[in-house]
């Protein structure tokens, strides 16, 4: 059975960034606001369509994440400055959307 | 030559726990190790009452140690001390920090006799010492007040918290402790979501070793709001022996697998039937069905349950087989399930890293 990509330490990178060490040793910085406009919430993406519903230029540019839970053993949640907070990033998400060069060039 | 501790652990290495692949000295299970002269006493500390393999392992320290020479005498206490599983620890500011562990009993299809499972080996574990909580989160069919035979009302501390019922050595909690017979919950997914965040959150569990949720059928807002609040240890999966209900779990394990919540392993229900009259077997619903499809999907498979008339009319009168006819097979084949189950916990409990929020 494939494994799904698990996170050891989920933290801030900085002020808006958030950084993820992953059990594999693999390290993902998130700008926070990139973070934001991936919300995977039906508020943020058409349920049906899977079309992204959330328009780039209503979300500040200085959006920070505020909180960040864990969601049972699968995935987080994360409180924005904008007062957004009903997304739920799964690890397997969180993982795709890695920035690092080797993962985009994948 | 005097016996020393450092000899007694020589030999006791040579004891392998088989489901955890490790000898019980580096496990950590020797304790109270004491030697006086030639009789040597100590206790083996396992990580569930339910072990399946206790009695031989006893055996074999016995075995070990005194073949050790100038040991005349050996005393081995069998203890235990359930470990929390490494997603409870990684739970933080949790719903329930006093529950080590936490396991979804699940099916895809209904009526494949989840809660009569459930019943049966919340008190298997309970059998054997284990600190057990049963919450039936079956919201609009709750069935486990009437297995286990209790219809009383919890009582509700002066903060509003539910105090669940005892029953048989269980801590029980059921919608159907809040509700006439008659009377239908008819709801919408987030007054589900909030009736498990209580049951779980909202309940005096105190401290339980293992803590059974008997879930609806399927893959609905009860299973994802269960995986969302709270770390599951894992889930078991149960399925009567035919390829319709094989197809509809095989829904419940992906759905498992994508909240990252680790299917401990399945149950085969319902399996041969032997008829009371004539002792012929004979395979009503197909049997080992189950047993093969854990075994291609790489799942441990925990145990057959027979199809017998006598575990239905245990579960109809409120005295489940487990506590009305422990010797019969039905029950025997219960337990043994149950201690696969709490083997598979405690596989679960060494394995892997909790996740750390730093933020």
């Amino acid at each position: 059975m494939e494994t799904l990509p698990v996170p050891l330490e989920i933290g801030r990178a900085n002020l808006f960034d958030i950084k993820v060490k992953w059990q594999d040793g693999h390290e993902s910085v998130y700008p926070g606001r990139s973070l934001r406009l991936n919300c995977p919430c039906a508020g943020c993406v058409d349920e049906v369509t899977g079309e992204r519903v959330v328009i780039a230029s209503s979300v500040s540019a200085d959006v920070k994440p505020l909180g960040i839970q864990l969601v049972g053993n699968y995935a987080i949640s994360i409180q924005w400055s904008d007062g957004h907070r009903t997304g739920i990033y799964a690890f397997d998400l969180l993982r795709k959307l890695c920035p690092c060069a080797n993962c985009r060039v994948q | 030559m005097t016996i020393t501790h450092a000899h007694i652990l020589q030999a006791l290495a040579q004891v392998h726990d088989p489901d955890l692949h490790q000898d019980i000295v580096s496990l950590g299970f020797v304790k109270r190790l004491a030697i006086d002269g030639g009789r040597v006493s100590f206790a083996i500390e396992l990580t569930t009452p339910a072990c399946p393999v206790r009695d031989q392992m006893k055996a074999q320290a016995m075995q070990a140690v005194r073949a050790l020479p100038g040991v005349t005498q050996v005393d081995v206490t069998m203890t235990s001390q359930v470990r929390p599983s490494r997603s409870a620890q990684s739970r933080g500011t949790s719903l329930i920090p006093t529950i080590k562990n936490v396991v979804a009993v699940a099916s895809g299809k209904g009526g494949v006799g989840k809660s009569t499972v459930s019943a049966n080996l919340a008190l298997a574990l309970a059998g054997t010492g284990a600190r057990v909580g049963l919450m039936d989160a079956d919201v609009y069919g709750p069935s486990i007040p009437i297995i286990v035979g209790v219809g009383t009302e919890p009582q509700i501390t002066a903060e509003r918290r539910i105090i669940p019922v005892e029953h048989d050595g269980l801590k029980i909690i059921s919608m159907g402790f809040f509700m006439k017979a008659a009377d239908a919950v008819i709801w919408r997914g987030p007054m589900l979501h909030k009736t498990v965040e209580q049951f779980l959150g909202g309940v005096e569990w105190g401290e339980l070793d293992y803590l059974l949720v008997d879930l609806p059928p399927g893959t609905g807002d009860v299973q994802l709001s269960l995986c969302q609040l709270i770390p599951l240890t894992g889930a078991v999966i149960v399925s009567t022996p035919q390829d319709v209900a094989l197809n509809v779990a095989q829904k419940a394990i992906a759905m498992f697998k994508k909240l990252n919540t680790p299917v401990l392993g399945v149950i085969e229900n319902m399996s041969a039937y032997t008829c009371p009259h004539c002792g012929k077997r004979e395979d009503i619903f197909g049997t080992g069905g189950a047993r093969k499809s854990a075994e291609r999907m790489g799942l441990p498979f925990l145990g057959e349950i027979p199809l017998a008339t006598v575990i239905r009319e245990t579960s109809d009168a409120g005295r489940p087989i487990v506590l009305s006819a422990p010797d019969s097979p039905a029950a025997k084949a219960f337990i043994a399930a149950a201690e696969q189950l709490a083997a598979q916990v405690s596989i679960r409990a060494m394995q892997g890293e909790p996740v750390k929020v730093t933020f």
